[in-house]
């Protein structure tokens, strides 16, 4: 809600603006009629943080469970979590995933122009991402799946293919489409892509495929570096960020904790430059909690970005879950 | 303290200047010289309403100083009193107490009858030179009997001490300046903004006053020392203990045998960085202590905010220094203690760069920001040093991210960037030291000169070649305490080469260390004369330091003018002020 009002303040200069107006105007007079339209008219992409929260948290429970037992100090993370907790975590993680993708097929199919108005939104355009990481992450937790099965290799590929197809849509229009240059769209949501290509990283190691999941990790990579700089450089200011979407800062720490991961899996030990990636997350995150004027705006009101806290958290702690039980 | 120096002369100056465009002023009547409310803040603000921002600058910093002259029987003479007043009204009160003990110094050379009587025993100092509408003001000679209170905006509360043991010296007492002081210090807390800087300043290290702006301090006289000591001197302390590394590491490492390097330059060159250091700290402690708005400036300056990274630096050079004589191995708990500063320092530094806003990368980078990063790697070569494993790695990390950053902006030589020089300048220089001491860690953490610290090496020496063929280009800079900033990055790439040359040992690698060490210690040598030239001889050693004095708001088209036509500079100087200003 919060991301369609404020695009319609934040982006004057958008040609299809007034495409945006009717579309607004023509839903509140269709607020009218039935809830369930006014539903649609209110969802928007950055509903699926809450899948992602969830499913990133799936994760990690499964991540706790899965832990030699070696580790002495997570050994009593180990017996915390029962089986039971945890196959009901997966499953809310499971429907809600499900629930936002149905909603949003709907939509796409009753409200095609805004969601077209959406995606050409420098901040809408990354939560093109948002379904295909979800669904890796959910996959990559599940319970009764595991890599060898042909169903999950097949999953894999459901999901992946359109992250790939998005990247060279997205990335080549970093660098060759006038008004999408990085510099003008850059953004913290921009990570995005970055960390789609990493979670695909690490389904794909797990899954034997080592090619793949270096390609996509270079991939990741290259453009991570990018994006890192031409953040930092902040070359618009804050002021490209409604203050509502404040929370997506901690996006900042989730691409190098999800890069480390990435990589773990594909040399399968927690080395230096694993670690150099961990230590450069727990800086950025010790950098964005001393700071906490930052987010004093946006948390006024309640709002669904909120839970963009949530997922950036749970990647950095499977990443010092992996740390740990590497020093063991 | 001459009390029979009661008649003082009346500075030509204030004869000659008459209030009478600015009425008001600097004059008031002194009919009204008792008027409570005249001496309030609010009289300072009425009378200069032509001047609004001198005003405000003037309420700002001086408080509520009143300013009282006597109309003589023919012109206006402005004869300016600064009596800073109390809120509290006590004012009246006090000054007439003060003026029971007698302590007054008339410098009214017009006929004492026509003075007011009561403003004749008020007690009456030297004028303030408030802001400057007019530039004559400036040339006020300071009388020696007068402590001189220009300087109060920029000090603390511990500068009161100073003036109790001014007080017990039978100096003018300054009861009023106690409660004086409180008020000016609320209105000095913020400092100006990062834009304020840019827009007053120029030059490489932005510490020229542009020609539009004004000071508010006077420019035309010495500043106590410690307002004109910069954050700069520990730049010093950094050329002086890589300097001792260096012949550590001429006197440890085994290719270099063959010079037959005694321990003792080290041992001198360890001892004499360390009292240097221990000197420096002081005097820098003090200026916190006795002029805390100054260091305040100095921290948001967006070039000096990096040296205060030096300090920190310099005490890991002096522990990675160690004579082994003195110490074979430090405790890792000196590492912690050395490291947490600098951590913190980079969190907020870092921070402001990420979260945009007014400090943000694209707007502020400049080649002093390297100094940031370089904390980082010299942390992770002494804690690899002393054997710790995962601290290095996360220096190293953090390092080796925002370094990548930082060259980028730098070479990318931005549009918003308004900082970076446009001519070469030595500051440059430090771009070599990052990849020469991130080599050098790097090497230490993995145990070998492996491919990494080979790549970093080269990146190093590269950018040393680059700057070395163009050394015609450096010259023609005024010289300053900060060059010896930028002296290390080439002691630390003879450092970096001398590992290197123990991993490829042959008879180029050996040459080139040998070069790289001689020209360092060249260059150190040069700039221990030039400073001791100018220390001793030439007595400029530390100038004014301008950058701390720009007003928090652009002076008003109109000040400047007046400021143009009264200083002494031709027509052409002024044209072209002038039109800078216009641009600006």
């Amino acid at each position: 809600m919060e991301t369609d009002s404020q695009k319609q303040n934040e982006k004057p200069h958008q040609s299809n603006n007034s495409t945006d107006l009717q579309i607004m105007k023509r839903d509140c007079l269709n607020k009218e009629t039935t809830s369930r339209l006014s539903l649609l008219t209110k969802f928007h992409a950055g509903y699926f943080r809450i899948s992602f929260a969830l499913c990133g948290q799936a994760l990690l429970w499964k991540t706790l469970r899965e832990l030699s037992t070696d580790a002495r100090a997570l050994r009593p993370f180990v017996h915390i979590l029962p089986s039971t907790a945890f196959i009901l975590l997966w499953s809310l993680a499971f429907l809600s995933f499900l629930t936002l993708c149905l909603l949003y097929i709907a939509r796409c199919l009753t409200r095609f122009e805004s969601v077209r108005a959406e995606f050409q939104h420098h901040v809408g355009m990354n939560y093109l991402f948002a379904p295909w990481i979800a669904g890796l992450l959910l996959l990559q937790s599940t319970p009764f799946l595991g890599p060898p099965n042909r169903a999950y290799i097949l999953l894999w590929w459901i999901l992946s293919l359109p992250i790939i197809a998005l990247d060279i849509k997205i990335y080549g229009q970093w660098f060759t489409r006038g008004k999408k240059f990085l510099s003008m769209v850059a953004n913290p949501t921009s990570h995005l892509s970055v960390i789609g290509n990493l979670v695909a990283t690490r389904a794909a190691a797990e899954m034997g495929g080592k090619e793949i999941a270096l390609c996509l990790f270079s991939l990741g990579m290259v453009h991570y570096v990018v994006l890192f700089v031409t953040l930092y450089q902040r070359f618009l200011g804050s002021n490209s960020l409604p203050v509502m979407l404040r929370p997506v800062f901690f996006l900042f720490f989730a691409a190098p904790s999800m890069a480390s991961l990435a990589w773990r899996s594909i040399v399968s030990s927690f080395d230096t430059a694993c670690k150099m990636l961990f230590f450069l997350s727990l800086f950025l995150f010790a950098s964005l909690v001393s700071r906490p004027t930052l987010f004093k705006r946006s948390m006024r009101k309640f709002s669904v970005a909120w839970w963009a806290y949530s997922f950036p958290l749970t990647v950095l702690a499977l990443a010092a879950t992996e740390y740990a039980q590497e020093n063991e | 303290m001459e009390k029979n120096e009661l008649q003082v002369e009346t500075p030509s100056v204030l004869k000659q200047s008459s209030c009478q465009n600015i009425r008001g002023f600097d004059c008031v009547d002194c009919e009204n010289g008792n008027d409570h409310s005249r001496l309030g803040n609010a009289t300072s603000d009425k009378e200069s309403k032509k001047e609004s921002v001198a005003s405000s600058e003037n309420t700002k910093l001086d408080g509520q100083d009143i300013v009282i002259s006597i109309p003589p029987m023919t012109s206006l003479s402005a004869f300016s009193l600064s009596l800073p007043s109390s809120p509290s009204g006590l004012h009246i009160g006090q000054t007439k107490l003060v003026v029971q003990q007698e302590k007054c110094r008339n410098t009214n050379q017009n006929n004492p009858a026509n003075l007011n009587p009561q403003v004749a025993r008020q007690k009456q100092f030297r004028s303030q030179p408030i802001l400057v509408a007019e530039g004559t003001k400036r040339k006020l000679v300071r009388s020696e009997t007068m402590r001189d209170s220009r300087f109060d905006p920029f000090k603390t509360w511990l500068g009161k001490l100073e003036r109790q043991i001014s007080n017990l010296r039978g100096m003018p007492t300054e009861e009023e300046d106690l409660e004086a002081g409180e008020t000016k210090r609320h209105e000095t807390e913020e400092a100006p903004g990062v834009d304020r800087y840019f827009d007053a300043l120029e030059g490489p290290e932005l510490d020229t006053l542009r020609a539009t702006e004004v000071s508010v301090l006077p420019e035309d006289e010495k500043w106590p020392f410690l307002l004109r000591f910069p954050v700069n001197a520990f730049g010093m302390c950094l050329g002086v203990s890589s300097q001792a590394i260096l012949w550590k590491t001429l006197d440890t490492s085994p290719v270099m045998s063959f010079l037959h390097i005694s321990p003792m330059p080290n041992l001198i060159l360890w001892w004499a960085s360390l009292v240097l250091m221990v000197f420096v700290s002081f005097l820098y402690l003090l200026k916190i202590v006795f002029y805390f708005e100054a260091v305040k400036r100095e921290y948001h300056h967006p070039v000096r905010a990096n040296f205060f990274f030096a300090p920190w630096i310099a005490c890991l050079f002096l522990s990675l220094g160690v004579p082994p004589s003195i110490a074979a191995n430090l405790q890792p708990i000196i590492w912690y203690i050395l490291m947490a500063p600098l951590f913190l320092f980079e969190l907020k530094i870092y921070g402001q760069w990420m979260s945009g806003g007014q400090r943000r990368l694209s707007k502020v980078a400049n080649p002093s920001n390297q100094l940031s990063i370089i904390g980082n790697f010299i942390g992770a070569l002494l804690g690899a040093n002393m054997g710790l494993k995962e601290g290095p790695i996360f220096f190293f990390a953090v390092g080796l991210a925002h370094y990548m950053v930082l060259f980028v902006t730098l070479y990318q030589r931005l549009p918003t960037n308004a900082t970076l020089p446009k001519e070469l300048h030595p500051v440059f220089f430090l771009f070599v030291a990052p990849p020469s001491v991130a080599c050098m860690a790097w090497a230490k953490i993995q145990g070998d000169f492996d491919h990494g610290a080979k790549i970093l090496y080269f990146i190093a020496l590269f950018l040393y070649m680059s700057l070395a063929v163009r050394v015609n280009f450096f010259r023609g800079f005024r010289f300053s305490l900060s060059w010896w900033a930028y002296t290390f990055p080439m002691t630390g790439a003879s450092i970096a080469t001398i590992k290197y040359t123990m991993a490829v040992t042959n008879i180029f690698t050996r040459s080139l260390s040998l070069c790289l060490c001689a020209i360092s210690t060249l260059t150190i040598s040069t700039l221990l004369v030039y400073t001791i030239i100018h220390a001793f001889v030439l007595r400029d050693l530390f100038p004014n330091d301008i950058s701390i004095a720009i007003t928090k708001k652009k002076p008003k088209f109109s000040k400047m003018l007046a400021h143009f036509r009264s200083s002494s500079s031709d027509r052409k100087d002024i044209d072209s002020s002038i039109s800078k200003g216009l641009e600006i």
